[in-house]
């Protein structure tokens, strides 16, 4: 359902900053920033640490254990067989070849993760406020909330450029 | 405190959207005659590499010089050659990641591009060299109505591993590095049918910082996860010569060495690639004399190392006293019948990158493009000296042989320098050749520095 919002046009991240943590220290719910860059400082005060490196630690320990069995299994139980006298299994021409798996796996399984999280796929519609945010201007997009005067007046001060209202979802 | 470097990531004051216009020059309007032209040479390379490939094909490998002694020809050595040219992309990105080195912001994209184009063509040269490519799927362990597994002791499976890993890794990290640009190019234009393609390419891209934060640690995990990887490609590369009871092959210093002789002439190409998207498109205010000097320094150090490396081998065959070692080294190599190719390996690697300690060479750039190309000449030089020395010439002197190239090897290596120039063309084209999100960040370092000198 599309509702009323309030939006703070920014054109430069450092006034841009000073609104969010001041809206933050409000309480007032922050819906989105759609910017065209970002910095570290920008995330730090908008958002917390993405969880996404413990999947990834995850994802990269089943790996490991999978294709040690994988290659067990195949050398030693389901076929054995000796090249040049060398042992059935031996760990160290596995090194190679279980980090190039891990990478491998946990490479593609993070940006599934990654796709899957922020709901990206190819020929998504885009949920552009306007095509200035992948060029040059930030919009700060303000939920429903109680006091929309109030929250008007702090983005102003904040030294936003403009203030528009929108019906987005 | 802001450093020297930072103030000259971006020359002068730009705001946003001067960026933005300025990194999308290249994609937008006409292409250019040169353009067009070079395209058109590309596709001619590409042509004979085709008819080359389809001699191979038919004919068998017979059409090739290769002969009993001297199994690992010019295939080989184009293989190296061109997987060493794809090292530097995803070191760039990756290294100065990690190093916190910010002036590899604007260069990234382009090398990036390059090792995706590098390692394309650096993987047909074994898929070729199987005689039959279409079942090429055989060195894959799955299983099958011979009931066999692969040899997981081979240094040549953890090659195939390698490379297919690499590239997979490489094009990921390119193609997820440029979604953010994707979505301006597509927010931007007014043509309907570039709107959509370059829609669907950038996967829904609304700039929201939410999806910033997860982007950024994913690329920050991707990096750390492929950073191993620059090592490990040459280094399984070496080692598929190292453990071959061949002199000259048969050495503990052949991961290392190759790994920077990858490193140094990946760097090479990048320098090329950089001067000519110079000259071409206006990227003279992100790719400025600093990053250009930078690379200079790393060529000029890794041409040290890359010295160092060749006496270091020339010694070590000496003091170990085997006589195939001493005879390989130095009569076959260094005064025998490839004593040409060997002094030229010298001179183009250890010697001539050293004009670079002079600040001149380092600012010019037609030295800068000379001095690049010359080292990749000399990175052949160095991969043919290593193959076809120690094969051509190895225990027997009853089966030592010449080695020529014939018509279809020199054809197949042309085609892989069409299928480059196309690949670099088609992304000069439609792709913004500096990463535009990455660098708009440092303007703004400038642009506060630039406020705090007028306040003082």
């Amino acid at each position: 359902m599309n509702t009323k919002h309030i939006i703070g046009v920014f054109d430069d991240e450092d006034k841009l900053l000073k609104a969010i943590k001041r809206l933050k220290k409000q309480h007032a719910n922050i819906k989105d920033v759609y910017g065209p860059a970002t910095n570290h400082d920008l995330i730090k005060a908008f958002t917390r640490e993405s969880m996404l490196p413990y999947l990834s630690v995850l994802i990269a320990i089943g790996t490991i254990i999978g294709a040690f069995g994988f290659l067990y299994y195949t050398s030693v139980i389901d076929y054995p067989l000796r090249y040049g006298g060398k042992p059935l299994f031996s760990f160290p021409p596995m090194v190679m070849i279980l980090f190039l798996l891990t990478v491998l796996v946990t490479g593609g399984a993070s940006v599934m993760a990654f796709l899957g999280r922020t709901q990206l796929f190819p020929g998504k519609e885009p949920a552009i406020i306007d095509p200035r945010a992948t060029d040059d201007r930030f919009y700060l997009v303000m939920d429903q909330n109680f006091n929309p005067e109030e929250i008007k007046q702090w983005i102003a001060e904040s030294g936003a450029e403009e203030i528009i209202e929108k019906e987005i979802d | 405190m802001i450093t020297n470097l930072d103030i000259s990531l971006v020359k002068g004051r730009k705001n946003y959207s001067q960026i933005t216009e300025e990194l999308l020059a290249n994609t937008e309007g006409r292409p250019p005659l040169w353009w067009l032209a070079a395209f058109g040479l590309g596709c001619l390379a590409l042509a004979i590499g085709g008819w080359a490939f389809y001699m191979t094909l038919s004919e068998g490998l017979g059409t090739w010089g290769l002969n009993n002694s001297v199994a690992w020809g010019w295939d080989i050595i184009n293989f190296v050659w061109w997987i060493g040219i794809g090292h530097a992309g995803t070191a760039f990105t990756i290294f100065f990641l990690i190093f916190r080195q910010k002036w590899a912001g604007s260069i990234n994209r382009s090398a990036e591009a390059m090792t995706v184009f590098a390692v394309m063509c650096a993987g047909l040269f074994p898929l070729i060299h199987m005689g039959r490519p279409y079942l090429a799927f055989f060195i894959l362990p799955y299983p099958n109505t011979r009931l066999l597994w692969v040899n997981y002791n081979s240094p040549l499976f953890w090659d195939v591993l390698a490379i297919s890993t690499y590239m997979i890794m490489s094009i990921t990290l390119w193609y997820l590095g440029m979604v953010p640009d994707l979505a301006t190019i597509r927010d931007r234009t007014k043509n309907k049918f570039r709107k959509l393609i370059y829609g669907i390419f950038s996967l829904g891209w609304d700039g929201s910082l939410y999806t910033y934060n997860r982007y950024e640690t994913l690329l920050k995990l991707l990096g750390g996860l492929a950073a191993p990887l620059v090592v490990s490609v040459h280094t399984v590369v070496a080692i598929n010569f190292a453990v071959s009871v061949i002199p000259g092959w048969h050495a503990t210093i052949l991961p290392p060495y190759f790994f920077v002789g990858a490193i140094f002439s990946g760097f090479a190409m990048v320098l090329t690639l950089m001067v000519l998207m110079r000259k071409a498109f206006p990227i003279g205010d992100y790719v400025t004399e600093k990053h250009m000097d930078n690379i200079a320094y790393v060529l000029k150090y890794g041409s040290m190392v890359i010295g160092l490396a060749y006496a270091t081998e020339l010694f070590v065959a000496w003091y170990s006293g085997v006589e195939y070692e001493i005879y390989t080294f130095f009569n076959a190599r260094a005064t025998g019948s490839f004593s040409a190719a060997f002094w030229i390996m010298v001179f183009c690697n250890a010697i001539v990158p050293q004009v670079f300690w002079f600040k001149k060479a380092r600012r010019n750039l037609v030295s800068l493009f000379a001095v690049s190309v010359i080292i990749n000449i000399g990175m052949w030089y160095e991969r043919y000296v290593i193959l076809v020395s120690s094969l051509a010439e190895d225990f027997l002197p009853s089966s030592w042989v010449t080695y020529k190239p014939t018509l279809v090897d020199v054809g197949i290596f042309v085609g892989t320098f069409g299928l480059f120039t196309i690949g670099i063309l088609l992304f000069m084209r439609f792709i913004p050749i500096v990463a535009i999100n990455e660098v708009k960040p440092f303007a703004r370092i400038g642009k506060d520095n630039h406020t705090k000198n007028e306040k003082e």
